[in-house]
């Protein structure tokens, strides 16, 4: 053990681990930042804005589900309530890690925060609870953060000049649903989450007609109300 | 397509959407946390959003539910293809066959 606390000891070696760990991860998100990059281009942005978006926001669940809604001009709080709703998981990702930033500034925790990904959350949460020195944590941690900033900004700029010479009748703009459905397909596998995806799915379509698109957010709330009922309706049939 | 400068305003609201709820608690640190049944029921978020914008999008053409369009049957397919691989393009490459095939096939 104390050889192991020895080799963990500073922000360069926190660089490297972090590195090793994260990359094979980190190949995930190319065909993600591709896709994120045709579907801007798709919805009518010019590079300079897709790219616009593509920094600014910086994720790509919230930029995939609230494209649609940008590109019909959608009014801007129920854009704002979609984005939200599709980063509440990060409130809870947030909370989780939090314990693992201590020691660190308040500075490097805004930018940790900025660079909290569902990778980044994965592969340091256990790392960043275990090991003691902070200049440590912070390396593997930051590392990952920048490197999946790197990747993203990268593979979406190939997107978004790949998807601008594919002719229309390609249906690009398909990519960006079977995105959303890649995202959604393994969360489903719990039955909660499941009827939380059809009543908030379902609840979309038979409330579509609803004014100002509020079905979509009614929808929302539904689906997670259907999931926690069915979370304690599932809990009280085991218990 | 063409929009204006709001779009700059949707792209910096839509920034702090996410680095918010990210930084939060990293920012805040053990200060404040959220109740457990809130942080509970909160874990549906993403699920029931991401099929409230996927459903109605698929089952649809131009408002109307139509369960006979190339699109249902290709998301169909992309379903089935992510359930069961891990391969992250082979959803892409499925769901993108099947809904050209189709529109190649009854076109119109």
């Amino acid at each position: 053990m104390q050889s192991m606390d020895f080799e963990r000891r500073g922000f360069a070696a926190g660089v490297r681990e972090g590195f090793i760990a994260f990359l094979p991860v980190s190949v995930g998100l190319i065909p993600w930042a591709l896709v994120v990059g045709m579907a801007m281009t798709s919805a009518g942005f010019t590079p300079l804005q897709a790219m616009g978006m593509n920094i600014i926001v910086f994720a790509g669940t919230a930029q995939l589900g609230t494209l649609p809604l940008i590109a019909d001009h959608a009014p801007l709080w129920l854009i704002l309530a979609t984005g939200l709703a599709l980063n509440l998981r990060f409130l809870i990702f947030s909370a989780g890690i939090a314990p693992g930033f201590r020691g660190i500034g308040t500075g490097w925790r805004w930018l940790c925060g900025h660079f909290l990904t569902d990778g980044s959350f994965a592969v340091c949460y256990d790392k960043l609870m275990q090991v003691d020195d902070p200049r440590w944590r912070l390396g593997y941690y930051v590392i990952t953060g920048a490197w999946s900033w790197l990747l993203w900004q990268t593979f979406a700029l190939i997107g978004i000049f790949a998807a601008g010479i594919v002719p229309k009748s390609w249906s690009l703009e398909f990519m960006a649903t079977i995105a959303l459905i890649v995202l959604l397909v393994p969360m489903a596998k719990s039955r909660p989450m499941l009827v939380a995806a059809i009543v908030g799915g379902g609840g979309a379509v038979l409330l579509r007609g609803m004014p100002l698109r509020l079905g979509v957010v009614t929808a929302i709330c539904l689906g997670i109300a259907a999931g926690f009922a069915a979370e304690h309706w599932q809990e009280k049939k085991t218990a | 397509m063409n929009y204006d400068a709001s779009l700059w305003l949707i792209f910096i609201l839509l920034g702090l959407a996410t680095t918010l709820p990210r930084a939060s608690f990293i920012v805040l640190g053990n200060r404040f946390s959220l109740p457990p049944t809130l942080q509970r029921a909160l874990r549906y978020a993403p699920a029931a959003a991401l099929a409230a914008i996927v459903v109605p999008d698929i089952v649809g053409v131009s408002g109307h539910v139509d369960p006979l369009n190339p699109k249902l049957a290709a998301a169909m397919a992309a379903i089935l293809v992510a359930a069961r691989w891990r391969n992250p393009w082979l959803p892409f490459i499925v769901g993108m066959a099947v809904l050209l095939g189709l529109k190649a096939v009854f076109p119109g």
